[in-house]
């Protein structure tokens, strides 16, 4: 199957970064097509909530920066990995910026679903998604909970679901047999 | 005389839903003899002024719209920029008590809830107290309708602001009364699902489309087969 990572972490060499690689050379010993994008490197720009996307050039954010490269990736994958650091209890602000951006795969027509409003679906299919979070020094098992319970909700509105959350102290191994199942 | 550093977090900054609302918040406050400082957080050089203003701050508003069932990018930056005043407050030095606006597009409270949740947790992170978050949805009827529409909302917004001054917290009650639902009901579940149908809902959008000639290209989807009901 075909797996996007999106990477959040904005420093150059941390652990969390070998870990990535280690992960995405595991998943292609598995077979997988991998494509890892390293979020601090696209130049996103971030949502200033202009509605362009949805009513001027309509799927696509008007600011033609990097994130057209993520919403592409997103589309052509099977299950994309949110993967980022906790910091102050959430992912990066750098993730954020890439979802905030994600948006544009969207309509803006709303629909009712499980009862709640939500907007209707642009594309015919969406990938699976999944959280990958480095921990680190500071964060508890309710902030991953806590984060988990967010992502949920912004998979739902992105007319997906989040299959699992994986935190990366995880042997990479391990954690890439179980990308492999949930797909 | 009390001060309070109201931030807005919308990335529209002082075009924003957001900024409407905790203005009448503010309104609150100045009625009971503060004084207030208004900051968007979108403006490069107003960022950094919020940063150094929170330490010296007594009363923190943070307001802001739901993005993507969380808080806008620009609001996670500044949060991870007053990383510092974690180990501040671990050193024994005080953070600003703290209160939250969450509001969103969707009608229901229920959108909001878990970034409420982080948000009330990260008050606790800081050591600051927690005045509470105030969550509105329906943020359209900011946005289309007429101001005299939302009389109702800007006095509830005016009485909480004078809690915050007076109580250093909003009134339970009164957070309750303005999140409205928290969920839709069986029958507006029934009423809502058939009204997306009706070409009347989904008009504002539709206006939108048609005044910048891409009502065609409404349904395009860049990057892989469209969605076909
Ligand atoms: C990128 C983006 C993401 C949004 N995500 C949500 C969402 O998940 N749930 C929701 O109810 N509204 C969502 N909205 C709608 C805004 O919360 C709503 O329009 C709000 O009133 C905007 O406030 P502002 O004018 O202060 O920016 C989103 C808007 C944008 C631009």
């Amino acid at each position: 199957m075909n797996i996007a990572i999106l990477n959040g972490d904005s420093e150059a060499a941390s652990p969390f970064q070998a870990y990535l690689l280690k992960l995405s050379q595991k998943l292609k010993d598995r077979g997988h097509t991998v494509i890892k994008l390293d979020l601090a490197t696209l130049n996103l720009k971030g949502c200033s909530g202009c509605w362009g996307c949805w009513v001027k050039t309509p799927g696509e954010c008007v600011k033609h920066d990097g994130s057209a490269t993520v919403r592409r990736a997103i589309i052509d994958s099977d299950l994309t990995l949110l993967a980022s650091p906790i910091t102050m209890g959430f992912t990066s602000a750098l993730l954020k910026r890439a979802a905030d951006q994600m948006v544009p795969l969207i309509h803006p027509y709303f629909v009712v679903e499980g009862g709640e409003i939500h907007h209707r679906a642009r594309y015919a299919r969406y990938p699976l998604m999944a959280l990958l979070l480095d921990a680190g020094e500071q964060a508890d098992a309710e902030d991953i909970e806590m984060t988990t319970a967010i992502w949920r909700r912004t998979a739902r509105n992105l007319k997906t679901r989040l299959a699992f959350t994986a935190v990366a102290s995880r042997d990479a191994e391990e954690v890439a047999n179980e990308l492999t199942l949930v797909a | 005389m009390n001060s309070l550093l109201l931030l807005n977090g919308s990335p529209r900054g002082e075009r924003s839903n957001s900024i409407k609302m905790l203005e009448r918040i503010a309104e609150g406050w100045r009625r009971k003899g503060g004084t207030v400082e208004a900051l968007h957080l979108a403006r490069r050089d107003q960022f950094a002024r919020a940063v150094t203003a929170f330490a010296e701050a007594e009363t923190v508003l943070l307001g802001m719209p739901l993005y993507t069932d969380a808080m806008p990018a620009v609001v996670k930056e500044y949060i991870e920029a007053l990383m510092p005043r974690v180990a501040a407050a671990k050193a024994g030095l005080r953070n600003p008590t703290l209160g939250f606006l969450v509001q969103s597009g969707f009608p229901e409270a229920r959108h909001s809830r878990p970034v409420v949740r982080y948000l009330e947790k990260l008050a606790a992170r800081l050591g600051s107290r927690y005045a509470g978050t105030i969550v509105r949805g329906g943020g359209g009827a900011l946005e289309w309708m007429p101001e005299q529409a939302n009389k109702k909302l800007w006095q509830q917004l005016r009485v909480l602001g004078e809690q915050l001054a007076r109580d250093g917290q909003f009134g339970a009650a009164e957070l309750k009364a303005i999140a409205g639902r928290e969920r839709l009901g069986p029958l507006t579940v029934m009423l809502a699902t058939l009204a997306c149908k009706l070409p009347l809902t989904q008009s504002m959008w539709n206006k939108m489309l048609k005044e910048n000639g891409v009502w065609e290209r409404r349904f395009d989807a860049p990057y892989g087969p469209a969605f076909r009901p």
